[in-house]
C-alpha cells in the first residue's frame, strides 16, 4: 500500500470579514479592514477598546432544529466552531447528520474530529448573577455560595466553559464517532490540530477529519489578560481600522479579533473517488517548542523555525520551493522580530523575497482560531493561484526587514505554500500545502 | 517506513496518595484512601465537602532549583515534581548526544486555578443595577486587582511551557484537554509520534487540579461528585450498588516514552511497552454517556485492532470507573460488548476508589498503576465495594489486590462530552 495522502476538500471559516471563507479572503485580497469598535460589552475603559467583532453572530440557524436549544449551552467559541463546521462540511460536499438529516456520505467512525480551543472565559454577567445572590455586607460570602448561591447557576455551567466542548458538539451534531481531541496551545492550537489531524489520516485512524480551531477574546477577561501581558496596542481606541499593523514600522501591538477556521481534511485518493474540489495537498507538517518560551514577556516566536524546517523536510521539498508564506503576525513588536527573524531563518537570504502575507491586519488575531484560518487562506491562496495582501502593512519595521511582507494583492503561480503560528508560552507549529496539478 | 515500538523509561507522580511512584503504589496495594475534607477553601456548605487533595508538597524538594517556576500553577508545580522523577528514571538526562530538538512534550494538563478571591470580588464590586457587571468599572479594578502570574498560570499550554524550561528540550509540543480523557490522549498520540519516527522521546502524561470552588461547584451542578460528606473515606465506590458519584482529586503524572530501538541501545531500563492506542467519539449528547456504551466500545476496539491482538489477549483493565451511576453501568456495558463472553473472567478495577479522580490527571496516573501491576504480578484492586448493582456484573478485584499473571493491560479514560480513549501496554520484552 502506498503513503496516505491529505487533501483539502472543505473551508469552514468565520472572521469579522464574515460567514464563510470567501469574506475573509476576499478583504485580505481588497485590503478590506474590518476592526472597529467593540460592541458586545462597553470597552471604553480598557487601554484597547476594539476588535475584529462578529457582528450579529449566533449559531442557531447552523444548527439542526432538533439541535437548537442546545445553543443555549454554548460558549461563544463553541458557536463559531459549530458554525465553521456546519460551513466546512457543506464546502466539502460531505453530507453528515448535520447537514442533511438522512445518509451520511462517510463511515461515522471513520470521521475525526480535532478541534483546538482556548482558555474559554465565563460570562460575567451569567456568573455574576449567581456570585452576587451570595453577598453579605458588600462581600463575597464563601459559605452562602455553597449552601444557596451555586444553585442560581444552570447545572449545564461548568460544561459551557470545558475546552473540549468545540469538538464535542461538532461530533454530536454531525455524528463524527472517529477519534476526537482537543488541542490547548494558544495562537499554535490550529495549525497542532490540523497537523495531527492529517496524521491520523496517514496512519490510517480516519478517512476524513475536520480540524482547526475557534476562539473569541473579546469579552472583559480576555482583554483584560492580554494587556496584562502588553500585547494588545494602546491609545489607537479612536482608529480601530488601521489598529493592527502586523510586520509594519508602525506595529505597537495586537487587536483581538474573534472567529475560526475548520478545514476538512481527506484521503487523498478518497477524495478523488468522489470527484470532491480539492484546494491543496497537505504534504508538510512540524511542530516545536521553546525552552524559554515559559517566561511570557520574553516575546517568542515558539522555536517556529525549527517546526518550519521540519514541515518542509517531511514535505521531501527544499524552502527554496516556498513560494509563499501565511505567517501569524500578532503584531506584537517582540513577536514580530523573533517571527521575522524564524521566516529568514527558514529561507536563507536566497528566500528573502518569497512574499509573507498576514491576516491580522483585516481581522485581529484570533489565538487558537488564527491557525485555522491561515490555512485556509493558504489553501485559498495556493487553489486560486494568488497572493494576497497584508492589511495595514505598509513599510517593514526595522526589526522585521529584510521581510518580503505582501502589500499588494497579485497573481503569482504558487506551488508550495508555508503557514506558520506560534503561542504565547512558546509552542509553534508549521503546515506546508502544495498545489493540486491539474 | 518501519514503525517504530515505544516504551516506557520513566515514570513520576504526585497525587494525593503519594509524591512518588513507590510509595503510591504501596499506599494501593495497601488499599488506602486520599479522602478528606477539603482544606484548600471553606467548603463546609458545599454539597461536597471534601476531596482527594495533595498535601505537603514542596516543589522545592524535587527539584535543585525550583526558583524559575515560582509563579507556575498549582498543578504545574504537580507536573514539575512528577516530570523530574520521570526523567531522572530515564536516564535520558545524561545523554550527551541527546538531539533535543527531537524530545517533545505531549500532555493533557488542565487549566490552572483562576485568581479566586479577586475574580469574583470583582463581579460584586463591579454588579450594575441592570443585572449585569459594570465593564467600565470591573475593567477600572481589575486593573488594579488582577495579577498577570495568576492569570498567565491559568493557560493550559503553561504546563508545556514549563517543562521545556525544565528540561530545556524544544522537540514536537502540544497539550490536549479532553476533560477527563486527556492524559491518556495525550499518551496515545505521543506514541504515535515515537511509532511513526516524528520524535525519538516524548515527556507525556497529565495534570490537573480543580479543588478550588468555581471547580467544586461546577461538578456538583452537574451532580457528578459524591455527597456522601459523612463517610468520606469510603466514599467512592466504582460499580458498587451505592456509588453516587467520584471524588475530586488533583495532582500529576508523567512518563518518558521513548523509542525502544534507542532506548535499548543506551542500555535503558524499559519499564514496559506501548502497544495499541484507540481514541473514539460517542457523538452522543453533552451531559450523557451514549447508553449502550458504543463509543467505549469503539475506543476498546481500536485499541485492540492497533495492538493487533485479540480481547482474550487482555488479562487486566484498568477501569475508568469514576463511580457516577452512569459511567460504571456503560464502562460495564462496553466490557460486554467488546470481551463477550469473556468480560466477567477479565479482571477490571478502579483506583479512582482510593485515589479519586484527577480528571485530565487521571488516565496517566493510572497508566502507571498499569506498568506496576505487569511489574508485580498484582492487580489493584476496587475498594469499598460492598453492595453488587445488577448492572455490573464484571470481576471488579474487590477489596483487596490480587496476585495474577498479568502480561497485557488495558487502561480506558471517557471524557465529559463523549471522548474516549484507551491504551494497551504489554511487558515489553
Amino acid at each position: 500500500m502506498g503513503k496516505r495522502r491529505v487533501g483539502i476538500t472543505g473551508l469552514g471559516v468565520v472572521t469579522a470579514a464574515g460567514v464563510g471563507i470567501e469574506p475573509t479572503f476576499q478583504s485580505i485580497q481588497a485590503g478590506r479592514q474590518c476592526v472597529g469598535e467593540i460592541g458586545l460589552f462597553d470597552a471604553s475603559a480598557f487601554p484597547c477598546g476594539i476588535g475584529g467583532e462578529l457582528a450579529d453572530f449566533s449559531a442557531r440557524k447552523f444548527v439542526p432544529k432538533s439541535y437548537r436549544k442546545s445553543v443555549k449551552v454554548m460558549a461563544r467559541d463553541i458557536e463559531i466552531a459549530v458554525v465553521a463546521a456546519e460551513l466546512a462540511f457543506r464546502d466539502a460536499g460531505i453530507a453528515t447528520r448535520g447537514t442533511d438529516d438522512g445518509e451520511m456520505s462517510i463511515a461515522p467512525k471513520r470521521l475525526g474530529c480535532n478541534i483546538g480551543a482556548g482558555l474559554i472565559c465565563t460570562d460575567l454577567d451569567e456568573l455574576g448573577s449567581a456570585v452576587n445572590t451570595a453577598v453579605n455586607d458588600g462581600k463575597f460570602d464563601l459559605k452562602l455560595w455553597g449552601s444557596s448561591g451555586m444553585n442560581n447557576l444552570t447545572p449545564l455551567w461548568l460544561l459551557k466553559y470545558l475546552p473540549n466542548m468545540l469538538a464535542c458538539h461538532v461530533t454530536i451534531i454531525h455524528g463524527c464517532e472517529g477519534p476526537s481531541n482537543c488541542i490547548t496551545c494558544g495562537g499554535a492550537a490550529g495549525h497542532l490540530s490540523i497537523g495531527e489531524g492529517a496524521r491520523w489520516i496517514t496512519r490510517d485512524a480516519a478517512d476524513v477529519v475536520i480540524a482547526g480551531g475557534a476562539e473569541s477574546k473579546i469579552n472583559p477577561m480576555g482583554l483584560m489578560r492580554q494587556t496584562l501581558l502588553g500585547r494588545v496596542c494602546t491609545g489607537r481606541n479612536d482608529r480601530p481600522a488601521d489598529a493592527c499593523r502586523p510586520f509594519d514600522a508602525d506595529h505597537t501591538g495586537t487587536v483581538a479579533g474573534e472567529g475560526g477556521g475548520l478545514v476538512i481534511l481527506e484521503e487523498l485518493t478518497c477524495a478523488e473517488s468522489r470527484r470532491a474540489k480539492i484546494y491543496a495537498e497537505l504534504v508538510g507538517f512540524g511542530a516545536a517548542c521553546d525552552p524559554a518560551g515559559f517566561d511570557v514577556m520574553q516575546r517568542s516566536a515558539g522555536s517556529l523555525d525549527l517546526a518550519a524546517r521540519k514541515a518542509i523536510a517531511e514535505a521531501g521539498i527544499s524552502p527554496q520551493d516556498i513560494d509563499l508564506i501565511v505567517a501569524h503576525g500578532t503584531a506584537v513588536p517582540g513577536e514580530d522580530v523573533c517571527e521575522a527573524a524564524a521566516w529568514r531563518a527558514v529561507l536563507g537570504e536566497s528566500g528573502s523575497d518569497v512574499p509573507v502575507v498576514a491576516t491580522t491586519g483585516a481581522i485581529g488575531s484570533l489565538f487558537a482560531g488564527a491557525g485555522g484560518v491561515e490555512l485556509a487562506v493558504a489553501a485559498m491562496a495556493v487553489s486560486q493561484q494568488s497572493v494576497p495582501q497584508t492589511v495595514n502593512f505598509a513599510k517593514v519595521a526595522d526589526g522585521c526587514a529584510p521581510l518580503a511582507v505582501s502589500s499588494e494583492t497579485r497573481d503569482a503561480e504558487l506551488k508550495y505554500v508555508l503557514t506558520g503560528a506560534f503561542s504565547v508560552g512558546g509552542q509553534s507549529a508549521a503546515c506546508v500545502l502544495k498545489r493540486i496539478e491539474s | 517506513m518501519k514503525q517504530k515500538r515505544i516504551v516506557i523509561t520513566g515514570m513520576g507522580t504526585v497525587n494525593p496518595l503519594a509524591h512518588n511512584v513507590e510509595d503510591t503504589w504501596a499506599a494501593i496495594l495497601a488499599c488506602k484512601s486520599a479522602f478528606s475534607r477539603i482544606n484548600i477553601f471553606d467548603a463546609g456548605t458545599f454539597p461536597s465537602t471534601f476531596a482527594a487533595q495533595v498535601s505537603d508538597y514542596d516543589l522545592a524538594s524535587q527539584l535543585s532549583d525550583a526558583e524559575p517556576h515560582c509563579y507556575a500553577g498549582r498543578h504545574c508545580k504537580f507536573a514539575l515534581g512528577a516530570a523530574v522523577q520521570a526523567w531522572r528514571q530515564s536516564g535520558l538526562g545524561e545523554q550527551s548526544e541527546l538531539d533535543k530538538s527531537r524530545v517533545g512534550i505531549y500532555l493533557g494538563s488542565g487549566e490552572g486555578s483562576l485568581d479566586f478571591e479577586n475574580f469574583t470580588s470583582l463581579m460584586v464590586d463591579a454588579w450594575a443595577e441592570a443585572g449585569a457587571v459594570d465593564t467600565v468599572r470591573w475593567a477600572k479594578l481589575a486593573f488594579e486587582r488582577m495579577n498577570l502570574n495568576r492569570e498567565i498560570a491559568q493557560e493550559s499550554n503553561m504546563v508545556v511551557a514549563h517543562l521545556a524550561g525544565e528540561f530545556g528540550v524544544c522537540g514536537e509540543a502540544f497539550n490536549v484537554l479532553t476533560a477527563c480523557a486527556a492524559s491518556t490522549q495525550a499518551i496515545g498520540e505521543a506514541a504515535m509520534q515515537i511509532r511513526y519516527g516524528q520524535s525519538d522521546a516524548i515527556i507525556t502524561g497529565g495534570a490537573h487540579s480543580m479543588i478550588h470552588p468555581y471547580g467544586v461547584t461546577g461538578f456538583n451542578r452537574l451532580t457528578a461528585l459524591s455527597t456522601r460528606n459523612n463517610e468520606i473515606e469510603t466514599a467512592s465506590r466504582p460499580f458498587d450498588m451505592t456509588r453516587d458519584g467520584f471524588v475530586l482529586g488533583e495532582g500529576a503524572s508523567i512518563l518518558i516514552l521513548e523509542d525502544y530501538d534507542r532506548a535499548k541501545a543506551r542500555g535503558a531500563k524499559i519499564l514496559a511497552e506501548i502497544i495499541g492506542y484507540g481514541s473514539s467519539a460517542d457523538a452522543f449528547r453533552i451531559t450523557d454517556q451514549d447508553p449502550e456504551g458504543d463509543g467505549a466500545a469503539t475506543s476498546m476496539r481500536n485499541a485492540l485492532a492497533d495492538a493487533g491482538i485479540a480481547p482474550e489477549q487482555i488479562d487486566y483493565i484498568s477501569a475508568h470507573g469514576t463511580a457516577t451511576k452512569q459511567n460504571d453501568q456503560v464502562e460495564t456495558r462496553a466490557v460486554h460488548a467488546v470481551f463477550g463472553d469473556r468480560a466477567g473472567r477479565v479482571p477490571i478495577s478502579s483506583i479512582k476508589s482510593m485515589l479519586g479522580h484527577l480528571i485530565a490527571a487521571a488516565g496517566a496516573t493510572e497508566l502507571i498503576t498499569c506498568v506496576l501491576a505487569i511489574r508485580d504480578q498484582v492487580l489493584p484492586p476496587t475498594t469499598n465495594y460492598r453492595e453488587p448493582d445488577p448492572d455490573c456484573d464484571l470481576d471488579y478485584v474487590p477489596n483487596e489486590p490480587r496476585k495474577a499473571k498479568v502480561e497485557t493491560v488495558m487502561s480506558n479514560s471517557f471524557g465529559f462530552g463523549g471522548q474516549n480513549d484507551t491504551l494497551i501496554i504489554a511487558r515489553g520484552e
